[in-house]
């Protein structure tokens, strides 16, 4: 038992837990109103959009790449999901449906383009970023889609007590993500890929296979968040996505992921979003400069990446 | 008993070298089969073609009688083939049964099945003798225990064809001695083996056939190893009876001593390591994979540090935070074991290359380098190394290997080092070449230099050495004053090897 | 070169499907971006050839634009000294990223990303989000500078940066240093140079540039806008990674071209440009942009194998 107890000690995620366990306190004693119904309300609804859009950059972390272009895929999917409803008058289940297909093929491109050319994954999707993005405001020409359908509204507006309907969606992609990554092969395989990519490719994996199906996981990933952002916002914004970049690299690397690929933490991560979402709460609360926010979120990458070498450094030293 | 496997005029390039040239190789059920060569003669690449890592440029290769063409690795586990490489290949932040696994994790209902993992595992870590819990995460092991995983990741594929790429060149005997058992008993049951080594006791104690590669040829090909005498196998790999190259007389002077270490412990885990190198002598550093040389050599260059001990350079307690000030204020240069990723900027030119370590003293005002001093500066390095290069503005990535080495070995005479540590100078290089390297180094001590050459090859070691220090385990095991008799000088050197384990 | 080319055959593309391309006014204004373009180009490439990247270019410029409006317009500094204390206020910054990348040893992409929020965060908080708008004649005329009628002194500024680069990395010891490490960390560091200095050094230089660039712009606009560079600074990322990738500087670091990313902006401001003229739309420019970047790539890739193809023939 004490074996187990120093195991979840040592555990990438567990000084997080702490760090949002305090701070929760914290503000609880600072404003009671942190806890009131309404409140809860909103966190949980920052928390369902942000995990998802953290999930997607951390399935590209895990193979040693990088995904610039999540906030566009998320962007170019919820104006077409809107849009596709509005102008075609298309049923929301189709709507939905076009907007997995579609993002499923913009992963596909940007993983079979990365494999195939072998140029960095950073470039790639720095230039589809510019692409998906491009086709969402030359489509809208940046004016946003109105006419959603009643029954998406509800459903963004939905909650039972503090807890929105929506965060159903991201629940269930959480504990999806996490028995990929811990308990199927091919959640492994991806790992193996991040974490030394010629000795998986020795072991029979095959790379490119596991790499194309993890950009399109991460599209995927990210055409949910748009979808629900546009529930949210009750309208189809073309500047969805577009404040995504940090966030989704924050939340991971907060959450202990290696950016050389191999090791990522879904419970991690979803901390991760947890913290971002506090702080952002608090300084609301608090009534502090929203920018603070941006000002913080880069000091705790930074603080984030330092502990996570440190403690490198330290289980070498001890090893 | 019948051929599983026949490779037949096998060809592959890489860009400047011809790594196979027609080699032909067969592989009979119920037999180990020894695949020597120098470094260098293309056995890698051999193993690299059964395991769909590399495809041939040319030639056929059968399995079980049928023409296959490996499209990747997978393919060649497919049809029944599975390899130990040279390189190590595990994923470090997984458990040791999941790496031994990897290329076939059980499951059940979808989901990795872990207890299952661990068990089938723990079998194999078993049969090596090798005890660690298959929980525990690879990158906590030592060197020899990971190559022992490595060993048991091909083994457990229960493949009729097993390749082995110098399985054994960072265990210890006695693992060896377990291994091997192992080895024979599979034998014995039908599988066929390929055992790559360059020791040769191991050889003979081990396999029942040879071939041989030199420069990417076949130098013989599937000799009964009961039908041929050590000495002739030697031939075969060296091309002539001689191993030791006659260098002549280098008389030193014993009194100058160019570096001292006094009971030097690293931050890398050396511990009481002590040594003295004097001006024109050439002190050998012998020691397994892994057993910390090239690393003393780093730690001694401010890449670690030393933590403690002393450090004498010229008769001075010395210092060294940093490669620089090792350079520029000791005067001590390192050619690294890895002339790609550590000695040479293979992107760059000749000039670039060479010049890299005097950039700084070749510099006028606000660091301003006129070209023309540089290539003055350098050229004539070209010409004494005789580097084959058609300009100095050739990117190095396009020279041969040995002429690469030479490259490396031209920057530390540009920058004037007193000291000069050599790691495993001759690695991948063409037999010619090597003797010019030999004799370089040889010259250079004879010049005064003090130069601490840190090698795995034997022969070379006892041609070139006036000492040799024998290493394991990140410590001195003893030393052995060298008479440049082959078989004298290998027997001492095994017996401090053996001494440690024992001890 | 290839694109010196290809930027001749737009040029005349252009110019004879649309007159007003060539008019001295549209040639004003589209050397005005051009030169601008180059410098944060230049400041990109800098770090490019360390194997690194610097994604906080953008949120540099303006937060050093910014102090320089204020050392203008609230202070009264003089035109000369203020731009000066703008450039090294940058330089200050890039040094920061160099700093945290050497010390924290993890790639320059995270410490960037992380700064380039910090960075634009605290420039808003300080700034409160509001521009200096009156700033001094002298300045906001270096903008309206024009030679032979057509040419905006932004491209000869750019062009003289560019000549003292190349300079820099090619015959001096320091950028030659800067770019073995950048080639081959581990050689370098084992050839005796100083690995960590060339880092912290090739961040201060970006840092300095995107200042530059962002002076540039500022004096276009006639103002220092905290916006100029969008959201965190994002909207420089395209044109700061496009003229150097173009350009044939390496990503992997150790190889550079200062020709090839000049000509590389000056490439995309010249279809940027060109577009916006054929009345394509100001929405697709975008897109077509990002296929520029993605086919430019690919079409090296290609090159580079092809080129591997015939060594290994022979
Ligand atoms: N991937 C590669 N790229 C370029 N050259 C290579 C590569 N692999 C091997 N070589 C070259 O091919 C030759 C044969 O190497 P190898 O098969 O590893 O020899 P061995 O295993 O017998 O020591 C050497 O000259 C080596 O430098
Ligand atoms: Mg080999």
């Amino acid at each position: 038992m004490t074996d187990r107890l120093r195991a979840l000690a040592l555990a990438d995620w567990f000084g997080l837990l702490v760090v949002v366990l305090v701070a929760g306190a914290l503000l609880a004693f600072l404003q009671p109103a942190f806890l009131s119904t309404y409140n809860i309300y909103v966190l949980l609804l920052s928390f369902s959009l942000w995990v998802l859009v953290a999930l997607a950059q951390m399935v590209i972390i895990a193979i040693g790449q990088m995904n610039l272009s999540v906030g566009a895929i998320g962007g170019l999917v919820a104006i077409t999901f809107a849009g596709t409803m509005e102008v075609w008058g298309l049923p929301i289940p189709l709507a939905v449906l076009l907007g997995l297909v579609l993002a499923a093929l913009c992963g596909l491109f940007n993983g079979v383009v990365t494999h195939v050319s072998g140029i960095s994954a950073f470039i790639i999707t720095l230039a589809t970023l510019s692409i998906f993005k491009g086709i969402n405001i030359g489509i809208t020409e940046a004016q946003p889609f109105y006419a959603i359908p009643d029954a998406v509204k509800a459903f963004g507006a939905a909650r039972l007590g503090g807890v929105p309907y929506m965060l159903v969606v991201p629940a269930l992609a959480i504990v999806g993500v996490w028995l990929l990554f811990n308990r199927m092969v091919l959640g492994r395989q991806i790992l193996a890929v991040g974490a030394n990519r010629h000795a998986a490719e020795l072991s029979g994996i095959r790379v490119g296979r596991v790499v194309v199906i993890a950009h399109v996981l991460s599209a995927v990933l990210a055409a949910t968040a748009g979808m629900l952002a546009v529930a949210r916002l009750q309208l189809g914004q073309p500047t969805i996505g577009d404040d995504w970049l940090i966030l989704s690299f924050a939340a991971p690397v907060i959450g202990g992921a290696i950016l050389a690929g191999g090791h990522v933490s879904v419970i991690g991560t979803c901390l991760g979003v947890v913290i971002v979402t506090l702080i952002n709460n608090a300084l609301v609360l608090l009534g502090i400069d929203p920018f603070f926010v941006q000002l913080l979120l880069g000091a705790l990458i930074l603080a984030a990446v330092m502990l996570n070498r440190w403690r490198e450094r330290r289980r070498e030293a001890l090893a | 008993m019948t051929a599983v496997l026949e490779v037949r005029g096998a060809e592959k390039s890489f860009p400047g070298v011809k790594a196979l040239d027609g080699v032909d190789f067969v592989l009979r059920a119920g037999e180990i089969h020894a695949l020597l060569g120098e470094n260098g003669a293309g056995k890698s690449t051999l193993i690299k073609i059964l395991t769909g890592i590399h495809e041939p440029d040319r030639g056929e290769v059968r399995v079980f009688g049928q023409a296959v063409h490996f499209a990747n690795a997978r393919a060649a586990i497919e049809a029944g083939i599975s390899a130990v490489h040279q390189e190590r290949n595990l994923i470090p932040r997984m458990s040791v049964a999941e790496n031994i696994m990897l290329e076939n994790l059980p499951q059940r209902l979808g989901f990795v099945d872990y207890a299952e993992v661990n068990r089938q595992a723990l079998l194999w870590l078993e049969r090596l003798g090798l005890e660690v819990a298959p929980e525990r995460a690879v990158r906590t092991l030592s060197v020899a225990q990971m190559q022992l995983v490595e060993i048991a990741k091909a083994l457990v594929l229960e493949a009729k064809i097993l390749l082995m790429d110098e399985p054994t060149a960072s265990i210890t005997p006695h693992e060896t001695d377990v291994l091997f058992g192992l080895l024979r008993q599979l034998r014995d049951q039908g599988a066929a083996i390929v055992f790559v080594s360059h020791k040769l006791e191991e050889v003979f104690a081990l396999c029942d056939t040879v071939t041989v590669l030199r420069d990417g040829r076949n130098a013989c090909h599937a000799v009964p190893l009961a039908e041929i005498d050590r000495a002739a196998v030697v031939k075969f790999m060296i091309g002539r009876e001689e191993r030791v190259a006659k260098l002549g007389t280098k008389p030193f002077d014993a009194t100058a001593t160019a570096l001292r270490l006094e009971d030097v412990a690293t931050s890398f885990g050396h511990a009481g390591v002590s040594l003295e190198l004097r001006r024109g002598e050439i002190l050998g550093l012998y020691g397994l994979v892994g057993a910390g040389r090239s690393e003393l050599a780093k730690a001694l260059l401010g890449v670690g540090h030393v933590t403690g001990g002393r450090v004498e350079v010229a008769g001075k307690e010395a210092s060294i935070p940093d490669v620089t000030t090792a350079l520029h204020r000791y005067r001590i240069g390192y050619i690294s074991e890895d002339r790609k990723a550590e000695g040479l900027i293979l992107i760059h030119d000749v000039a670039s290359n060479i010049g890299v370590t005097i950039w700084r003293r070749l510099a006028g005002m606000l660091g301003w380098l006129a070209e023309g001093r540089v290539r003055r500066a350098v050229a004539p390095l070209v010409d004494k190394l005789q580097v084959r290069t058609p300009s100095l503005r050739q990117r190095v990535g396009n020279l041969s290997g040995g002429n690469q080495q030479k490259v490396s070995v031209a920057k530390w005479l540009a920058a004037e080092v007193d000291i000069l540590i050599v790691d495993e100078p001759t690695v991948g290089i063409d037999i010619k070449t090597k003797t010019d390297l030999h004799e370089l180094i040889w010259q250079l001590a004879k010049d005064g230099k003090a130069i601490l050459l840190i090698s795995s090859d034997m022969p070379e070691m006892v041609a070139l050495a006036d000492r040799i220090l024998v290493m394991g385990g990140f410590r001195v095991l003893g030393e052995v004053l060298n008479d440049h008799d082959y078989g004298r000088m290998s027997r001492a050197i095994m017996a401090h090897i053996h001494e440690a384990e024992a001890a | 070169m290839g694109l010196a080319l290809l930027i001749v055959v737009l040029v005349a593309i252009f110019a004879t499907v649309n007159p007003g391309f060539a008019s001295p006014f549209n040639l004003f204004s589209l050397t005005r971006v051009m030169g601008i373009d180059m410098v944060i180009g230049f400041s990109m490439m800098v770090v490019l050839v360390t194997g690194g990247l610097n994604l906080a270019v953008g949120s540099i410029g303006v937060a050093a634009v910014m102090v320089g409006g204020w050392a203008m317009q609230v202070q009264g500094v003089p035109v000369l000294p203020a731009m000066a204390m703008a450039v090294a206020f940058g330089a200050f910054l890039g040094w920061i990223n160099g700093q945290l990348t050497v010390r924290i040893g993890v790639h320059s992409f995270i410490v960037t990303l992380a700064t380039m929020s910090i960075f634009f965060g605290a420039m808003i908080v300080l700034t409160k989000a509001e521009s200096f708008n009156a700033l001094p004649g002298a300045f906001v005329d270096l903008g309206r500078l024009r030679y032979w009628g057509f040419v905006s002194g932004m491209l000869p500024a750019a062009l003289i940066v560019g000549v003292g680069l190349w300079l820099f990395f090619n015959r001096t010891s320091l950028g030659r240093e800067i770019l073995a490490a950048g080639a081959n960390l581990e050689a370098a560091r084992l050839s005796g140079i100083r690995v960590e200095r060339t880092i912290v050094v090739a961040h201060a230089m970006s840092g300095g540039l995107a200042a530059l660039a962002g002076l540039m712009l500022a004096a276009r606009n006639g103002a220092a806008l905290p916006s100029m560079a969008g959201h965190i600074g994002m909207s420089w990322l395209l044109p700061a990674f496009l003229a150097p990738v173009l350009g044939g500087t390496l990503l992997t670091g150790g190889v550079i071209s200062v020709v090839g990313t000049a000509l590389g902006a000056a490439m995309v401001t010249i279809i940027t440009n060109g577009l916006l003229q054929l009345q394509v739309g100001e929405f697709w420019v975008q897109m077509f942009l990002g296929l520029i970047l993605l086919a430019a790539v690919l079409l090296d890739r290609l090159r580079g194998v092809m080129a591997e193809r015939r060594r290994q023939v022979r």
